[in-house]
């Protein structure tokens, strides 16, 4: 049958036209919600497509048979009413087509959840740029809050002593800071390119069995 | 190029076409749905498996594809001449597929046995002949089309990417030697064909005017599971030698020009056309005045803003206003690219053209019209029968 890919089990039967209910819509509207309802007449719909284009084919079945019977009557051939040359080309015309819509299949959920991944990674890019944006200008603002501070402070109250020893324990502070804002730094950098790395690494490699399988040697000749 | 005149005749003995019966047999057939195209690919490729190379691995939008133009074929018969154009169109946009002349009989031949398998007990002798008399005249005008077109151009060019710059997370601009040069109008664009992903084509606008040195650019925009997008944005397009489909599209200055000012409406890549039309637009005697709104998501959609500001700076005729729509902290103009478009004031002296995101498009249009703006002053593209 042409319909052999449909799922048998979702057909709908006469039983469910008689008891199929639907949800009443919102209070001061009248009558059902829009939505189910439109569902139910495509899976109406869809059943009906099915029913006509069984029924074709059907036809052409018996039309087939109908012809075979009366040659293979009239040559006396037995094997001929079963097996027509017509029928071997249907037959190999619905195998094609099942494969045909079951590698249809295949592609569109690939598709499907290529796009899936590919939107759950910018949807979470944007949080953490989100969260980053957030988090710099928090530290920003603090930065700001304690230089006003400072300022405030610098003009209110004389400058603070500063011993030789407080000053020197500041400068090395200062320089472990320094280093250590490098080394973080360096490690940041190093993280990042290992990552880039294996990026293009992944995608050298998805490029090379993509050019192996559907660009194998023989695609070049084509048109 | 000039469109060739339009040449529909019949053989001298060939009766009329009953249309009405025509037509009566399509819509029976009609109603399996994609039975039809699915069982007509599938006797195609039995009786002639070597034309299932010029078609991708996937053939849903295929057959979606062939119901529509057929759909429209036998929606149209009644008006030769918009038929033949619409033929011409179709014959000429096969050339890049690899369709030859003697593909035309085989289809032909398929189509006959779909039409005959689903008419069960209506086809007659009489609706065969009918039918094959009306592929015939449809096959004609195709060939002749691209037998035509065969002689102005290639089916389609070499394009070695020499050039990409990731502008941001989801955009890339691309820069394509084409073999042999392409001329085109600023505006225009082409079908894309990536060696990773077969026998898939995707239009992209050129985003510059004709270059001396005959590079095109273009902006290419990650669509989330987008086939050929993804494939055009990875970081190894580098080398690659795609298939460049021939210059198409009606996104292009009117000429003359009626004289009005300009007013640019671009979301996202939908930028790449404008800015070849604001390149044109520069290298004019004496521009008119142009405003264009460049819009994205965020700041950082804003991929070419360097380059327009440079722009800006140079042309006292040009205004660029960046607009922003999902993120209120960003300095310049917030909203919908529609709603600050129309907060900028009365457009109906300007002729308009727009691109982008189609909902933003269709939005900007209606809101255009609604303020007073005529139809013919509003520019977009419009891929007509060649939509991908």
């Amino acid at each position: 049958m042409t319909t052999a890919w449909f799922d048998e089990e979702s057909r709908l039967t006469p039983d469910e036209l008689q008891t199929m209910t639907f949800p009443m819509s919102r209070l001061g509207r009248r009558g059902y919600e829009e939505e189910p309802v439109r569902e139910f007449l495509g899976a109406v719909r869809a059943e009906f497509v099915r029913l006509v284009n069984e029924r074709a084919s059907l036809w052409q079945e018996v039309q087939r048979l109908r012809r075979r019977i009366l040659d293979g009557e009239a040559g006396g051939d037995q094997n001929s009413v079963l097996f027509g040359e017509a029928d071997a080309h249907v037959h190999a015309v619905r195998i094609l087509s099942t494969a045909q819509v079951t590698a249809d299949r295949y592609v569109a959920d690939a598709q499907a959840y290529s796009s899936r991944v590919t939107e759950e990674a910018r949807l979470r890019r944007d949080d953490i740029m989100r969260e980053a944006q957030q988090h710099s200008d928090m530290v920003l603002e603090e930065a700001h809050a304690r230089a006003r501070d400072a300022a405030v402070a610098a003009l209110n109250g004389a400058a603070p002593p500063q011993t030789d020893h407080e000053r020197r324990a500041a400068q090395a502070e200062l320089a472990y800071l320094r280093t250590y804002s490098d080394v973080y730094r360096a490690h940041l950098r190093a993280y990042t390119e290992g990552v880039l790395h294996s990026i293009e690494d992944w995608e050298r490699r998805e490029a090379a069995s993509l050019k192996e399988v559907a660009h194998g040697p023989d695609r070049r000749s084509i048109s | 190029m000039p469109r060739s005149v339009i040449r529909v005749r019949r053989r001298r003995k060939a009766k009329p076409l009953d249309i009405a019966r025509l037509r009566e047999s399509f819509a029976r057939v009609a109603i399996h749905g994609d039975e039809l195209p699915l069982f007509f690919y599938s006797d195609l490729f039995i009786k002639h498996p070597e034309v299932r190379e010029l078609f991708p691995v996937s053939m849903t939008t295929q057959r979606a594809h062939l119901v529509d133009a057929l759909v429209k074929i036998v929606s149209r018969v009644d008006s030769v001449n918009e038929l033949a154009e619409f033929l011409q169109g179709l014959g000429r946009d096969h050339r890049k597929f690899g369709a030859a002349a003697g593909h035309y009989d085989a289809v032909g031949a398929s189509l006959l046995a779909t039409l005959e398998h689903f008419s069960g007990p209506a086809w007659t002798p009489e609706l065969a002949a009918d039918w094959k008399a009306a592929y015939e005249l449809i096959a004609s005008v195709m060939t002749e089309a691209a037998r035509e077109d065969e002689q102005q151009r290639p089916a389609w060019w070499r394009g070695t990417v020499v050039a990409h710059e990731r502008r941001t997370f989801d955009v890339s601009v691309l820069s394509v030697r084409p073999e042999p040069r392409m001329d085109y109008l600023p505006g225009q664009s082409v079908a894309i064909e990536s060696p990773s992903r077969p026998k898939l084509w995707r239009y992209y606008s050129m985003a510059s005017a004709p270059r001396p040195d005959g590079l095109l650019e273009f902006h290419i925009r990650l669509i989330d599971g987008g086939a050929v997008s993804m494939a055009l944005t990875s970081s190894m397009i580098a080398d690659t030698e795609l298939r460049l489909g021939p210059p198409v599209g009606a996104l292009t200055l009117s000429s003359p020009a009626p004289g009005r000012d300009l007013l640019l409406v671009a979301g996202s890549t939908g930028l790449a056309p404008l800015k070849a039309i604001l390149e044109q637009v520069a290298a004019l005697q004496e521009p008119p005045r142009v405003h264009l709104f460049f819009g994205a998501r965020t700041a950082d959609g804003l991929y070419d803003l360097d380059s327009l500001e440079k722009m800006n700076a140079q042309c006292p005729w040009l205004t660029v206003t960046p607009a922003v729509s999902a993120d209120p902290r960003f300095a310049g103009e917030t909203g919908s690219l529609p709603d600050v478009v129309a907060r900028h004031g009365d457009w109906s002296g300007h002729d308009a053209y727009l691109a982008g995101p189609s909902e933003m498009v269709q939005e900007a249009v209606a809101r255009l019209a609604s303020a007073g703006m005529a139809q013919d002053q509003i520019h977009i593209e419009d891929f007509g029968w060649s939509e991908p």
